[in-house]
C-alpha cells in the first residue's frame, strides 16, 4: 500500500503507477479535485489543508488494512495533499487494484467514505468576493481615469 | 505563562484554533490533572466561540482518541481538539 500526506502536487499517473501487476484485473481511481463553489464570502478559489499528520497516517493505515481483509484489495493508494491547493487541483487520490472490479468498487468508495469521515483532516476555503466593491466616484461620469 | 512540567498543552486545528486565535494554548492544571470534562468547560468559558465547537469534537490526548469526558487530563498530557473532519 502507498500512503501519502503530502504537500506536493499529486499525479493521477503515479498513482497508476503504484498499482500496476499482471494479477490485477480491476483497478478503481478516484481523484478528488477542488471546485470553485459559492461560498458566504465569494466563490472558493483555492481550499487550505491541514491535518494532525500522525494520526491522519495512522488513520489511514487502518483503513488501507480494512479494505485489504474486508474487501480484498489488493494494492491500495491513498494519497493526500496539504497545504493550499488551488481550484482544479487534485487534493486527494483513492485508488485500488484487484482480481476483479466488483471488489476494486467496493474498496474505493469505502475508502473515500472513510477517509472523509474518520481521517483527522480539515480544509478551509480561501475566496475570492463574489463582487468588486464600487469605487467611489470622484471624478465627472464619462472621463477616463488615465 | 504556565511552566510546561505543569501545564497541559492544548492543541487546536482548524475551527477550534480560529475560534482561540492560537494553535496551542498552555494550561495549569493541578497536581491530579482533571477531568476532560472540566477541561471542556473551563475552555467554553474562557472561548466562547470555541462552544459549539467543542460540542461536535473529538478529543485525543497522548496521540488516543478519548472515550467519554470522565478520564483525566494530567501535566504533561498534549490534548488535542478535532473539529469535524473535512478531507477530501
Amino acid at each position: 500500500m502507498s500512503i501519502r500526506l503530502s504537500r506536493r502536487a499529486l499525479s493521477v499517473g503515479a498513482a497508476m503507477r503504484e498499482l500496476e501487476g499482471d494479477e490485477l484485473g480491476g483497478v478503481v481511481l478516484f481523484a478528488g479535485r477542488v471546485r470553485p463553489d459559492r461560498v458566504a464570502s465569494g466563490r472558493v478559489q483555492a481550499l487550505f489543508y491541514e491535518a494532525d499528520r500522525p494520526l491522519a497516517l495512522r488513520q489511514l493505515r487502518r483503513l488501507a488494512g480494512t479494505a485489504r481483509g474486508r474487501y480484498g484489495a489488493r494494492r491500495i493508494v491513498l494519497w493526500h495533499r496539504l497545504g493550499t491547493i488551488p481550484v482544479g487541483d487534485v487534493a486527494v487520490i483513492v485508488g485500488v487494484a484487484s482480481a476483479h472490479r466488483a471488489r476494486a468498487f467496493e474498496s474505493a468508495r469505502y475508502l473515500i467514505e472513510e477517509l472523509k469521515a474518520t481521517v483527522p483532516i480539515w480544509k478551509t476555503d480561501r475566496a475570492r468576493p463574489a463582487r468588486r466593491p464600487r469605487r467611489p466616484r470622484s471624478r465627472p461620469r464619462g472621463r477616463s481615469s488615465g | 505563562m504556565p511552566k510546561p512540567g505543569r501545564s497541559v498543552r492544548i492543541v487546536l486545528f482548524a475551527s477550534a484554533r480560529e475560534a482561540v486565535g492560537a494553535a496551542a494554548l498552555e494550561r495549569a492544571v493541578p497536581e491530579r490533572g482533571v477531568s476532560v470534562e472540566t477541561l471542556l468547560r473551563e475552555l467554553a468559558r474562557e472561548y466562547p466561540p470555541l462552544a459549539p465547537i467543542l460540542r461536535a469534537s473529538r478529543f485525543v490526548r497522548n496521540g488516543e482518541y478519548v472515550v467519554g469526558r470522565r478520564g483525566r487530563v494530567r501535566r504533561g498530557d498534549e490534548f488535542a481538539i478535532h473539529p469535524p473532519y473535512g478531507g477530501g
